[in-house]
């Protein structure tokens, strides 16, 4: 088992009722995906991103050519246990709320109750549904479906997880979260297949992508590789004078190079995101999903696929207490003083989380002494998200990728 | 199994929760107990309690066949429409398991309203004769014709084929056929057909002075201490001018008398005085019944009478004796309409594997109404094949032998002449019906959902 998915030639032909042939949705398309790989399959509309993705899940069968998940087809129930699969739009019961429809499919994969409710909950927690878990999900707007709908992706701790477009219909803060998932679960050797035409969202978390135009993949290659400007340099700094400036540009001339000189922008999407976290601790409820940035506890990099349900099944309840105090930690920030929101929310947004028993100790971040200034924590945000110490004045690393969210390869 | 579980009770939660088996059970809860205090019948008790078994059972039996229907239909073609299916088939399910989990939802749906409405209906007929205050003489009747389980024998048709044969030989042989008989193949096979219907009436009429025995094997009464029923018609070849002919019937086992082995068991005599061309029964004490289930039936053509008695065909006479209870014989009752219920989420199954909603609903239904009047389909199919080519008879016979028939299984058949339904009669619906019918469409949508592209074409 090489590689995580394998695509082999495909060809898939929609024929019409006399059989002729119609259209080509995908053509000889040969494709290798490596284990613990965020994979990107871009495209414009109808290049065949999700024909692809439907054969790879067995909803589709191929007229030619060959796939293989994890070293089988899709269909076989040994597979398709280990594979969390999210659909361009949340095809839910209508007639059954949160909790039911993550229940159901908690059945589908035969977990036990005891291992389902667990999950269920910290699925629940994970998306921010909590609150309306008992409400029919017919009634949900469509961000809140498509929380289920990742939800429901996840029950299963997959090791391959394909998403269709996971980030239509969601709010910034959604599209936030979705991404930093991906992340994280990348951090904790699982496989992303991920098919969009949002190309920020691609950029911000794939290590590979394929560009698709009907059918056929166009260029192919690591996200660096492809977008790095070798003949241009980016220098970044901290505030320094105009002085520095002219001494820097003088260099510059020396070297014969041009160069601008601008403040760096903040990125509006970690603008939006600041806000809403800011209000979120402010009001107490929405009729909405909250915003979280919790992970599933069970999601964690130290459970092995193979005993994770040994474990969860072996510890016993009380002591599964601490693990669930994600619940509480929207209550603590209510009573720290409001500057701090912003690095706190960040701070949690980066942690490296670790597994499920070492989360309590967030819990004391928030009384650390050092209250920073509103200047520096807009800075402070962007280098946590580049990973980098909030302490380094001048750096002049290499930046090729945004800073959004490159801790996973950093 | 876990997953065709999950899949079967979210089925039955969607029944419920789309309301609509809501709109069945209400209308069933607001129709049964109206039609128990409205109907009446001929006005005796007997005759409510059959208008209402009658009109309750076909009732509750329609309507929740239209529920299997719909509710089959639509579980399968929502979840495909509305590609539910994408997150389910993606999860480790078979698909077999999937379409058993549906039809199991469905399955048990249709027992939990099954014995709901039918204990509904069962509560009403019980509690009837109590509300309705009647006659010592009603109750009789209502115990004797309604609440019980009465099987019937009718004497099996006596073979004449050798006898007509012999008769025509020996007519050919003296020359008494008449005259272009012998050497034309049409006249002489309407002459043989003649012949055999002249046999079979005599074999049927009992000339002045004579009698006439029919044996009966296999009575077994359920309950010795009760009565046996002599069912009868008389025809006449002369009408007598009251219209009433005399009979004298002996009942019992005649063996006795034959071999002369000594009475164990009571021979019972009857002199009758009857109309003619209408039923009426002898009430005999069940105990006339051989240990070996061994039953003569005699009748004496007394000389008063002056005229030949001829019992008509299959209906001329029968016995019938209480075989099973009332209670039992509702139960299988209701198992007949389960199995009918069971070939119907089958075929609701079958039908949204590869049609839509609408048209889906539209083909079942056909197929059910169609069920309704098998019996007809079949005779009108037999006829047009007898005339046309073999062609024809090898292809659509045995599809309209394929239909299920589902008024011959009817429960109202049994229940309103309180005629026994009997375990092997039932034994017999499931075979054909489930075992055979309802299999076939299982495993045939079970082989096109198989290779069903679920997701649509979307390029």
């Amino acid at each position: 088992m090489e590689y995580a998915v394998e695509i082999l030639s495909l060809t898939k032909i929609f024929s019409d009722w006399w059989g002729r042939d119609r259209v080509y949705a995908v053509d000889d398309l040969n494709l290798q995906i490596h284990h613990n790989e965020v994979f990107g399959l871009l495209g414009p509309n109808g290049s065949g991103k999700s024909t692809t993705l439907k054969i790879l899940l067995g909803l589709l069968y191929p007229t030619k050519g060959k796939v293989l998940c994890l070293g089988g087809e899709a269909a076989n129930p040994k597979i398709s246990a280990r594979i969390g699969f999210m659909p361009e739009e949340s095809y839910l019961y209508k007639y059954l709320n949160a909790r039911e429809t993550l229940d159901f499919y908690g059945r589908l994969f035969g977990l036990p109750s005891k291992v389902r409710k667990m999950r269920i909950e910290a699925l629940l927690d994970m998306v921010g549904l909590k609150a309306v878990a008992n409400r029919p999900v017919g009634t949900f707007s469509k961000g809140m479906a498509r929380r289920i709908a990742l939800a429901q992706a996840l029950i299963n701790d997959p090791d391959l997880l394909m998403l269709d477009e996971p980030t239509t219909g969601l709010d910034p803060i959604g599209t936030r979260q979705i991404k930093d998932l991906i992340i994280e679960l990348a951090k904790r050797g699982k496989t992303i297949l991920l098919c969009s035409h949002l190309l920020a969202d691609v950029e911000d978390v794939c290590d590979r992508i394929a560009i698709l135009y009907g059918g056929k993949i166009h260029a192919e290659g690591k996200v660096k590789e492809l977008l790095q400007q070798t003949n241009k340099r980016q220098i970044n700094t901290g505030s320094i004078s105009d002085a520095a400036v002219d001494k820097i540009r003088q260099v510059l001339r020396d070297e014969q190079a041009d160069c601008v000189v601008t403040s760096p922008m903040d990125k509006l999407e970690s603008f939006f995101v600041r806000t809403v976290a800011a209000a979120q601790q402010n009001s107490s409820s929405t009729s909405g999903a909250v915003s979280t940035t919790k992970i599933g506890h069970f999601l964690a990099p130290d459970a092995h696929p193979e005993n994770i349900l040994d474990k969860l099944v072996s510890t016993p309840v009380s002591r599964e207490v601490p693990s669930k105090s994600p619940a509480t930690r929207h209550v603590v920030p209510l009573e720290t003083s409001e500057p701090k929101a912003d690095e706190q929310l960040l701070g949690k947004l980066t942690e490296q989380t670790g597994p499920a028993e070492s989360k309590p100790a967030v819990k004391t971040k928030p009384v650390e002494p050092e209250t920073p200034q509103k200047e520096q924590v807009k800075k402070n945000i962007l280098d946590q998200l580049t990973d980098r110490s909030s302490g380094q004045s001048v750096n002049t690393e290499q930046t090729d990728k945004p800073p959004a969210g490159d801790p996973g390869n950093a | 199994m876990h997953s065709i579980w999950a899949v079967a009770t979210n089925t039955l939660k969607q029944a419920v929760r789309m309301k609509i088996a809501l709109v069945f059970i209400i209308l069933l809860f607001i129709l049964l107990p109206l039609m128990g205090a409205s109907m009446t019948g001929d006005g005796t008790l007997k005759g409510r309690l059959q208008t209402f078994v009658s009109y309750g059972f076909s009732l509750t039996d329609l309507l929740l066949s239209l529920l299997t229907i719909v509710v089959s239909v639509y579980s399968l073609t929502s979840d495909i429409k509305q590609k539910q299916m994408y997150t389910i088939l993606t999860k480790p399910i078979r698909r077999f398991q999937l379409i058993l989990g549906k039809l199991l939802g469905v399955i048990l749906l249709n027992v939990i309203l099954l014995v709901l409405f039918s204990a509904v209906i069962y509560a009403i007929v019980i509690y009837t004769p109590k509300f309705y205050k009647a006659g010592p003489d009603e109750l009789a009747q209502a115990d004797n014709e309604f609440f019980t389980a009465r099987a019937g024998l009718t004497p099996p048709e006596v073979d004449v084929k050798q006898e007509v044969m012999d008769t025509y030989n020996k007519l050919e042989k003296t020359g008494q056929l008449p005259i272009g008989v012998s050497d034309n193949k049409m006249a002489s096979e309407s002459y043989i057909e003649a012949l055999t219907q002249t046999i079979k009436l005599g074999k049927r009429a009992v000339v002045v002075g004579h009698d006439l025995v029919w044996e009966f094997n296999n009575v077994k009464p359920f309950d010795p201490n009760q009565n046996l029923f002599i069912r009868f018609k008389y025809d006449v070849s002369v009408n007598p001018p009251d219209l009433q002919v005399f009979g004298k019937w002996f009942v019992g086992d005649d063996r006795q008398v034959k071999y002369a082995t000594g009475i164990q068991t009571p021979i019972y005599t009857f002199d009758r005085k009857d109309l003619i061309r209408t039923f009426h029964e002898i009430v005999v004490p069940a105990d006339a019944v051989a240990e070996d289930g061994y039953l003569a039936v005699g009748f004496f053509n007394v000389p008063l009478n002056n005229t030949v008695i001829i019992f008509p065909p299959q209906e001329g006479l029968e016995v019938l004796y209480k075989a099973d209870t009332f209670t039992a014989n509702f139960l299988r009752a209701v198992f007949l309409i389960l199995f009918r219920l069971i070939f119907l989420a089958c075929l609701g199954i079958l039908a949204s594997t590869f049609l839509s909603f609408p048209v889906a609903i539209l083909f079942c239904l056909v197929i059910f109404f169609t069920g309704t009047v098998s019996e007809f389909c079949l005779e009108s199919f037999t006829f047009l094949s007898r005339n046309l080519s073999s062609v024809y008879s090898y292809t659509i016979r045995p599809l309209v032998l394929l239909l299920p028939q589902f008024d011959k299984f009817s429960p109202v058949k049994f229940l309103v002449p309180a005629r026994l339904l009997s375990w092997s009669f039932l034994a017999e619906v499931a075979f054909s019906l489930v075992c055979v019918k309802a299999l076939l469409l299982l495993l045939a949508a079970l082989l096109i959902f198989r290779y069903k592209e679920i997701a649509k074409v979307i390029v």
